[in-house]
Formats: structure tokens, sequence, C-alpha cells
């Protein structure tokens, strides 16, 4: 796959992406049956190939009957939308921050730094933990949460950014002509910025859907009967020998999608700024 | 060099007390651990005369107050569930359970990416690249957990016992939480190391030293790798991070008996004591590896200014 | 030299059996090593080996080993002579325990009446000055839940009178259910000395104790009563309960607690290994918000489940054969009494039928229909009780909307919960689902929930219930007290305070190398008597 070159594994990750987001929108169309309402009598049967299996229930039930293979596919819609979500709230805080940070140094500059610093010395699962027992654990405060312990890395770059662009020359001349810190924003530095701002969005897209499925699997992801892939797999890892579809399936999805993003954000990192450290 | 470690020390201070304050507040408002000390069937009264015992009912700002008075003398609390010293609860499961695991996937994520990172890059688009850049993408794209779980399925069910699956003690119950941990840095690591490796050796002063007829190997291991090093002392600057975050994980997982594992299980049971000092030790750490980073880049690359 | 064979021979038969007795080599017929080790995998460690602080839960397992009470309990719940040889009411207001002799603690102090007590003291935190011991926030606070538990003395050093000023019926269960220290030890060594190194009078010593590793014990040679038939004990903790199941089955524990009843039947079916269970006293239902607002601090409306029929109707609505059958493979037990099956004084009563017929029909007597319908936010603690609760919880959500009750399912975290319950906070369409576990033999400890203002009790005694229920605390004869729970129990049963889903029925499973292992129902095992084969 990868000696085909670049090029072709990011078409597959776009390929794989693309399969993603039409699964999850054409979920109700698509999806064999509820992925909610549970059945005690249709309790753990198998994928259809197995023994005991139906192909009304073509990847088998869970442990209340709920159908895989729906579930599979409205879960798409959660991984998805987690990973979008919490990487624009966290996207944005960090460039607005960082853009901040860098164009007026200072005292704002110190303190955003700071407490950059403090948050990243907390450990990331232990804040998510906390701040979820605080706050309930929801749809919504999963993306607050994973976006805003993400701000920083795009905080760094931002600021790495403005503060080398903001001296040069035609930074200084524009200035001198009288334009205000908004234009100078909008038209220099943001176009610079945004590269290496997309292809860590990119990645933190990966990363989110992966500490999504973490969550879950600590107890503190989106409360159920919602169908996330990561809440699939942690009902499904006690079940590892009788009922493994439960836990093989969403694992494996997870693995796509998340593969897929990591193909593309290669080939965009070799696109955009092939001078980027490859770190991610 | 002076005024760098003591800027840099001055700075590790703030963080600390930042990162305690956080927690400080962050933890009560998760709730109250009083209901937990007291009988189902316990009154208002008895439930209030728990929370005076545990010194809930001060004043916040009189409680943070003591609270930062105890740190220095590394005074935690006690802990609401064991009544034993939280500092010495924290202690117990860092060392050795906690530094073990870390230690371990430290090294395996660092040392088993040379060879790999650097045949890689000497025989590019072989066999053994292509072979290592597939799996790297693939353990970096699974969650830790799933791995973890497999890799109990397969070791210590499927092939009987191959492994033990739960608990610490013994250099074979360490093997499995390794190497899960380490996956997700280990390919990370080879692929920094390949592609640092491969600028480097286009390098102009990399093709004199060819030129001058230096061993091959010689001028991998002496040159090339030493540059190449920078991005990796970076990355596990703050992977380190992650890595002590994600042995919460696999603490859980493989039942290791761990610091990760004790804060965690520490929220749900709102035990405040233990809370706060497992995160800051794990605050301590962090910041401490952080600056010996920093000094390691002044070794590795003279370029770098210490500003 | 023929002079000395007489009394040779005589010396040897005295001692020849008790040495042959003293290391059994057989059991059943089947060899067994005496001097083995049986390592036990359990889910938790104990925070503390103070009885005192640890009880409860999984913890008083490690307690017990080490710690004994002046009751013991035998397989089917019944309580039979530990450390006390007998008790009864001498009159209304007295009980008199006489104790076992001849015992001793593992330090070689002896167990007499100034044990009890000294232990006595302990429990009502009196005198604690006196003893020089530090005062420690217990689980169960004795002078606040018995206030009426007056004075105590000793009649001699093998009798002790316990002096109450009214009728207490239940005194031999929650005192003698305690487990007793050593007073002369504590004295010395405090309670941190307790944690560190118990010391007691049961069948196994502490020898080692690595925090939520393991903990090492040693058989207690001088123990009073049946032996263990091995001489080495550790007890794992591996917190997973697949990771405990796949170091069962590789041979690396000889026994495991708690094994999750869907995993149960595949074991069952290992040659190499046995499968049993107890039922224990826990019982796991919904509450049901019936509080009346000018009784508690309710938020100044009405529990909207105050009306019996409602309550009654979401029993009759819930199919318990099939939660059973289904999610628990058979391992829990349906009970409508609210009182365990296995504690002492329990009645069985009349199941709850599933009904949902009838669940309708009450709920529009009630004035419950399509278009007024019935509300409940269910309050459910995910990850605390176990999968198989989490995965029965939305199954009962379903069964209750069958019958056209909106329920909305809310996780919250078990801390979160007991806040709710203990500031009731509740909202008037409120419910929770929670476990109640008994924690003494009697069935006074769950027929109490509903007596008195507590985080438990959100349905309130009406005053003929309260009578009963007082009754039933005053009078010392058993035989009629008996039958007065029996009467209280038909009449809860009848009126429905909580909707009964499950009692537990808690799954071990052993190496078949395990011999004479029966669980209790109770929290911790006992291996007294157990022998492991060659």
């Amino acid at each position: 796959m990868i000696g085909l070159g670049r090029d072709h594994s990011a078409i597959l990750g776009l390929i794989v992406i693309a399969g993603t987001i039409a699964m999850a929108v054409l979920a109700p169309a698509l999806a064999p049956g509820d992925p909610i309402k549970n059945s005690l009598v249709d309790r753990l049967t198998p994928p259809m190939w197995s023994a005991g299996g139906s192909a009304r229930h073509p990847l088998g039930t869970d442990t209340l009957g709920r159908d895989v293979a729906s579930r599979l596919l409205y879960g798409a819609r959660v991984s998805l939308i987690v990973g979008l979500a919490a990487v624009v709230v966290g996207g944005l805080l960090g460039v607005v921050l960082g853009l901040l940070s860098g164009y007026y140094r200072g005292f704002t500059d110190d303190a955003l730094m700071r407490l950059g610093d403090v948050q990243l010395a907390f450990p990331v699962l232990v804040l998510a933990v906390a701040v979820l027992a605080v706050l309930g654990a929801s749809l919504a405060n999963v993306i607050l949460v994973l976006g805003v312990t993400g701000w920083i890395t795009y905080a760094r770059i931002v600021r790495g950014e403005t503060l080398s662009l903001r001296q040069r020359e035609f930074v200084e001349a524009a200035r001198a002509l009288g334009a205000t810190d908004g234009y100078l924003i909008r038209r220099h530095i943001l176009p610079n910025v945004l590269p290496p701002v997309t292809v860590v969005a990119t990645f933190s897209v990966a990363r989110t859907i992966i500490a999504e499925a973490s969550l879950s699997f600590l107890g503190l992801g989106i409360p159920p009967p919602a169908p996330s892939w990561g809440a699939m797999l942690d009902e499904g890892r006690n079940y590892i020998t009788t009922g493994w579809w439960l836990a093989l399936f969403p694992g494996l999805a997870i693995l796509l999608l998340v593969l897929g993003i990591n193909l593309v954000g290669d080939w965009l990192r070799d696109q955009l700024d092939p001078r980027m450290e490859r770190s991610m | 060099m002076r005024a760098f470690v003591l800027r840099r020390a001055l700075h590790a201070v703030f963080v600390l007390w930042g990162v305690v304050t956080a927690v400080f507040f962050l933890v009560r408002l998760t709730g109250d651990p009083t209901p937990f000390l007291v009988d189902q069937t316990a009154t208002q009264q008895e439930i209030a005369e728990a929370r005076r015992s545990l010194g809930l009912d001060r004043p916040l700002y009189v409680q943070y107050l003591e609270f930062l008075r105890a740190v220095p003398h590394g005074d935690f609390g006690t802990s609401i569930r064991e009544k034993r010293p939280a500092m010495q609860m924290v202690l117990e499961s860092l060392w050795p359970a906690t530094v073990e695991l870390a230690a371990a996937a430290l090294l395996l994520s660092t040392v088993l990416a040379i060879p790999l990172g650097v045949a890689s890059a000497t025989h590019k688009n072989g066999a053994v690249d292509h072979a290592s850049r597939l799996a790297s993408l693939f353990l970096q794209s699974m969650p830790s957990f799933w791995l973890g779980l497999m890799l109990i399925l397969l070791f210590a069910v499927e092939l009987g016992g191959l492994l033990p699956a739960f608990g610490s003690g013994s250099v074979q119950h360490l093997i499995l939480p390794a190497v899960t941990l380490a996956a997700a840095p280990l390919a990370q690591n080879v692929r920094l190391i390949r592609s640092g490796m491969l600028e480097v050796l286009q390098q102009d002063y990399v093709r004199t030293a060819r030129a001058k007829g230096l061993a091959e190997r010689f001028v991998i291991y002496r040159h090339a790798l030493r540059n190449a090093a920078i991005p990796v002392i970076t990355v596990t600057g703050l992977s380190l991070g992650f890595m002590l975050s994600g042995a919460v994980i696999i603490e859980t997982v493989f039942s290791w008996p761990g610091m990760g594992r004790l804060i965690v299980q520490a929220v749900p049971g709102r035990d405040f004591p233990v809370i706060q000092a497992g995160v800051f030790v794990f605050a301590l750490i962090f910041v401490g590896l952080n600056l010996i980073v920093d000094l390691l880049y002044t070794v590795v690359d003279p370029r770098v200014r210490l500003t | 030299m023929i002079r000395w064979t007489g009394p040779l021979l005589v010396a040897l038969a005295l001692v020849w059996p008790s040495a042959i007795a003293a290391q059994p080599r057989t059991v059943d017929g089947v060899a067994i090593d005496p001097d083995a080790e049986l390592v036990v995998a359990l889910a938790d460690d104990t925070t503390n080996m103070d009885p005192r602080i640890g009880m409860g839960s999984i913890r008083s397992n490690y307690i017990r080993q080490v710690f004994e009470g002046l009751v013991d309990v035998d397989a089917q719940g019944r309580p039979v002579p530990g450390l006390a040889l007998s008790w009864k009411p001498v009159n209304e207001l007295t009980w008199e325990f006489v104790l076992r002799r001849g015992v001793t603690f593992h330090d070689g102090e002896p167990f007499n009446a100034d044990t009890v007590l000294f232990n006595l003291d302990r429990f009502f935190r009196r005198n604690l000055d006196k003893w020089g011991l530090k005062d420690v926030l217990a689980a169960t606070s004795f002078e606040k839940t018995y206030p009426f538990v007056t004075r105590w003395e000793k009649v001699d050093d093998y009798t002790v009178r316990i002096h109450t000023s009214e009728p207490a019926p239940t005194l031999w269960d929650f005192i003698g259910r305690e487990p007793m220290v050593p007073r002369a030890y504590t004295i010395k060594h405090g309670v941190d000395g307790l944690n560190e190194r118990p010391v007691g009078t049961g069948p196994w010593k502490m020898v080692e104790w690595k925090r939520k590793t393991s903990m090492l014990f040693e058989r207690n040679d001088a123990y009073w009563g049946t032996q263990p038939l091995f001489r080495k004990m550790r007890f794992q903790i591996i917190p997973e309960g697949a990771a405990r199941i796949a170091a069962l089955r590789a041979g690396q524990v000889a026994l495991i607690e708690a094994v999750p009843p869907f995993d149960a039947p595949a074991l069952a079916q290992d040659a190499k290994l046995k499968v049993v269970s107890s039922p224990q006293k826990l019982s796991c239902r919904i509450y049901l918000n019936a509080r009346p607002k000018d009784k508690y601090d309710s938020g100044g409306k009405d529990g909207l489940f105050s009306d019996q029929r409602v309550r009654l109707a979401l029993n009759l609505a819930v199919n318990k054969d099939a939660i059973i059958k289904k999610i628990f493979n058979g391992y829990a037990l349906a009970n409508a009494s609210p009182v365990a099956t296995v504690a002492y004084g329990y009645a069985a009563q009349e199941p709850y039928p599933y009904d949902p017929a009838r669940a309708r029909a009450l709920l529009a007597e009630a004035g419950f229909r399509d278009t007024n319908p019935l509300t409940l936010q269910l309050l459910f603690p995910a990850k605390h009780y176990g999968q198989s609760f989490d995965e029965m919880t939305p199954a009962v959500a379903e069964m209750l909307k069958d019958v056209g009750v909106q329920v909305t399912i809310k996780p919250v975290d078990f801390a979160t919960l007991l806040q709710t319950a203990s500031k009731g906070t509740l909202p008037p369409n409120g419910g929770f689902a929670a476990c109640r576990t008994g924690n003494n033999l009697d069935a006074d400890d769950f027929l109490r929930d509903w007596s008195s203002i507590a985080m438990i009790n959100w349905a309130p005694y009406p005053p003929e219930l309260m009578l009963l229920y007082t009754a039933t605390r005053r009078e010392v004869d058993a035989p009629k007290r008996l039958k007065l729970l029996a009467d209280l129990q038909r009449q809860v049963r009848d009126w429905a305070p909580v909707v009964a889903l499950y009692q537990e029925v808690k799954v071990y499973a052993h190496s078949a190398r395990v011999l004479r292992f029966t669980p209790l129902p109770e929290l911790n095992m006992d291996f007294r008597g157990v022998a492991l084969k060659k």
C-alpha cells in the first residue's frame, strides 16, 4: 500500500473517510434494525455467517439484543461528530489564543503560555475524568473536554508563526501605511498559519476518535444507549470469547477510520508543509 | 547556564503551584465524598458530622491555605477511603509499579526504534522499510486498550497462559503491559528516526565524511544518528506526559497497580487527598523530566542556545 | 528395659492419634497436600484491616479470615456459635452471652469476658481515654444506630451481660457479628497496629500485605475450631473479571470469586473446574420517589410514586424470569420479600407475577393513560455494580416503556447518586436503581430501610406498617417475633415500596483440586475444612 506512493495511500484514506461519512449520513436508510431499542429475546445472536445467526442481524446483536450493524452505522455519526467538533473547538480556541499570544506578546503571551504549561503538566486523562465528573457525561461535554484539552498544540504553532511573521518587513511596511491589526492578521498571518494547523488538525481528529474510545473504556464517554464505537468496544470487552463480534467490529471500524485519516494527514503534510517535523 | 537553570526552576515551581491549585478546586467541584463514609441509613446529622471530621465544612479559602501550607512538607492529608496518608499511597503505587512500566515502555520505544529506523532509512523501500512503516501506521491507529485486550486474548488465553494477564511481580508480568504501552510511541519513533536519518544522510557533511573514506557504520551512528536524535528527544519529552497518562488505561486493562489507576479510581470515590497527591506527583515528574530533556539538548546539539 | 515399654506404649498411644488427627492425609478418600498454598483471586483489596474501619463489601473477606465474632454463620445463612457458645435474653432488657473457653488470639492473649467488654467499649466509643485509644470514624456508629444499648458487664470470666433501655431482639446480631479484637494488643499498638499487623482469633494469620496486590495468610495451628487442611493461602487482587478467569484457566490461581454470570456457563463446561454459587444478602431494586412533601425535604412536591397502585403496577411490568434467565444465566433470584432469602427471619412471599396487562390497568386506575403518561427519570449508576446490572437496567427500562411509562435513563456516577439520595434532590418523578446489602443476619436490617429519615428511604412506612415494624423490634421472644416478621414482610410485599428486580447470587469457580469448598451467603469466604488435592 505504501509502496504505491504517497498519493495512492492518500486516495485510499480518502475513500475510507468518504465511506464512513456516507455510512453516517445514510444510516437510517442502510441500517437493518433499530440501534437503540433493546430486546432480551434477541440477546447475543452471532453474525449471520455463524451458527445461530440470521440475515435480520447481519453482524449479530449485542447484550441487549440491539442490532450491531445498525449501531455501527449510527455510531459512525458519533465518532465523526466528536472527532470533528472537538478539533474545531480546540483548533479555534488554540488559533485565537495563539494569535493573541504571538501578536500582542507581553503579559498576554506570558499568561497564556504559562496556562498552557500548567495544563500540559496535568495528566490529560485525569483532567478529562475530573471535568466530566463535574459536568456529567454527555455528547456536548465530551466534545468540550476533548476539544479544550487540545488547544495548546495549535496555539504554540500559531504563536511561533505569528512571532516570526510580525517582524517581517512587509508587515512593518503595511503598518506604516496604516493597516489595522485585524487586517494584518487576516491578510498576512492567518494564511501562513493555516497549513501547519490543518495538518495538526487532521491528525488530531484521528487522536480524538481514539481518545473518545478510551474515555468510554473508562466509563466516561457518551452515555448509553448512544451507539458510539467506543461504548460498543467497552460493552463488548467482557465478551471477547463468547461474543467476539461485539468488540471486533467497532474495533475494526475505529482502526480503519483512524488509519484513513492518518494516511490523508501524511499526504497533507507532504503537500502543505514538508519542513514540518514529522512528529505526528 | 546558571541563569538558565534558575529561570527554568522558577518556572517549574510556578507550574507546580498552578497544577495543585487547579486540582484543589477542580476536585471540590466534583462533589462531596461524605456520603461514601456513612451507612446507607445515615441521618443528615451523621452526614454533617462526617463532613466536619473531614474538615470540609470550613470555608474554601481556609482549606486552600491549609493545603498550601502542608504541601511543601509532602503532607497531602489522609485518604478518605483508606485512612492512610495520601502521599504514601501515591508513592507506593508509583514505585515500583508505574516507574517499572513507564521505564520499560520508554526503553522499548526508544531502543527498539533505533535499529528499525536506521534499517528503514538505509534500505529505503526495502522489505524492512515497508513492513515497519505499515506496522507503524497500524499501531498508531488503534486504541491502546484494544491492542492490550487482543494481546491478552492471544498470549494469556489462547496460548494457554504463556504470559500472565494480570498483576505485577515479575518480569513476565511486565512484558504485555510494557509492550502495549510502548507500541504507539515505538511506531512514532521509528518514523521519526527514519525521516530524520533520510534528511541527514543527504547532507553535505555526511557526504564529506563518506568521501573521507570513513566506514559506513561510523558515518551513520556517529554523525547522522546524532542529528536525527533531536526530534526523538523532543517527542519523547512531550510523549512522556502522554505515556504516563496512557499508562492509566494500560494499568486498568492489565490490573497493574500503578499510580495512574490509583488516581483515576480515586475520582469516582471523590478521594480528594489521593487525587491531589497523585496529580502533584505526576506534574512533578513531568516538569522534572522536561527540564532534563531541555538540558539534554545542549549535549546533543551544541547549536541550541539556552535562551 | 521391659519396664519402659509399658509407659512408653501408653505415651505413644496417647500421642499417636492426635499426631495423626492433626494432619489428615486424605479427605473423602482422596489424597491431599497439607502443605499446599491456595491462591485465591479477589476483585478488590481491603482498605484497612481494623474491623471497625474496614468492613463492608468485599473487604470483610480479608478481615474475617483473621478476626471472628461471637456469632458465626453456616452455609444456609443460619446463626451458629462462634466465639460465643450461646446467647439468650435473660429478660426483656438484658442479653447474656456465654463465651467459648480456651480461645487465644494469634499472639497468645486469651479471649475472655474482658476482651468482649473492651470491644463493646470500642464499638460504642466509650472510655476511649481510659484505654488510650484514638477515635476512629467507623463504618457504622454504634452509639447512634443503637442508642438503646446502655451498659455491659461481666458475670464471670466467660459470661457477659448487655443491658438495654428497651427490648432489643436483634442485639445478638449486630453485636454478635462484629469481629473481636484483642484488648492488650490494641491498647499497646493502637488502630495502626491493628491495620498493619492484625491479630485475631481466626483460622488464618496475616503474614504479608502488599497493598492492591496480594495478602499472604498462614494457618493458625492453635485455632479452636475446624482447621483448613492446607497451610498457606494467598489472596491475589485481580480487578478485571476476565483476567480472573484467564488466571484460573491458566492455573495461576486455584479459586476465583465474583465470576460474572455471563461467564459462568462456559466455565461450568470445563471438566477441570467447578462452578459453585450462593445467594447473597443483596437485593437490587428501583427506588421510586414516594416521599410526601411535608415530611421530607423533597423540594415542595409529593413524589409521583406515592400511589401504591403505581408502584405495584411497575412491579408487575418487569419480567424477572426473562432477566434472570437471559442476563444472569440463572444466577440470580426473584424475591418478592424485601428481606433476602438467606437472612434470619425471611419468610417466602407470593412472587409478583409478570402481568403487563394488569400493570396497565393499575396505572390507568391511578390516572395515567396514553394522554397523561407516567414519567420516570431513572438515575442509573453505570459501572458500579457490574456488567450484568448495567445490562439489566436498560432492559428493565424497556419493559416499563412497554406498559406506557416514559422512562428516561440518566447515567450518573455513583458518588452523584449518593449525593442526590442523601441531599434529597431527586425530582418528583425520579427514581434510582441501586442494590441494598444487608450488613448482618437479621431481617430487620432490610426492614428498617423505610422506618426513619435516611438517604435510602424514599417511601416511608404508613402508620399501620410502622406499628408492625416497631412491634418486631420489641418482641424478644424468638418464635413470636418470627411470626411478626412474616406478617410484616407480607404487608410490605403488597405495599411495594420499591420495584424489586433481583437478589444477587454470587458465583465462584475453582479448580477441581480444591475440595469441600462451600460458598457462604455472606460476603466472605470460609476455608475451614477445605483441602487441596495432591
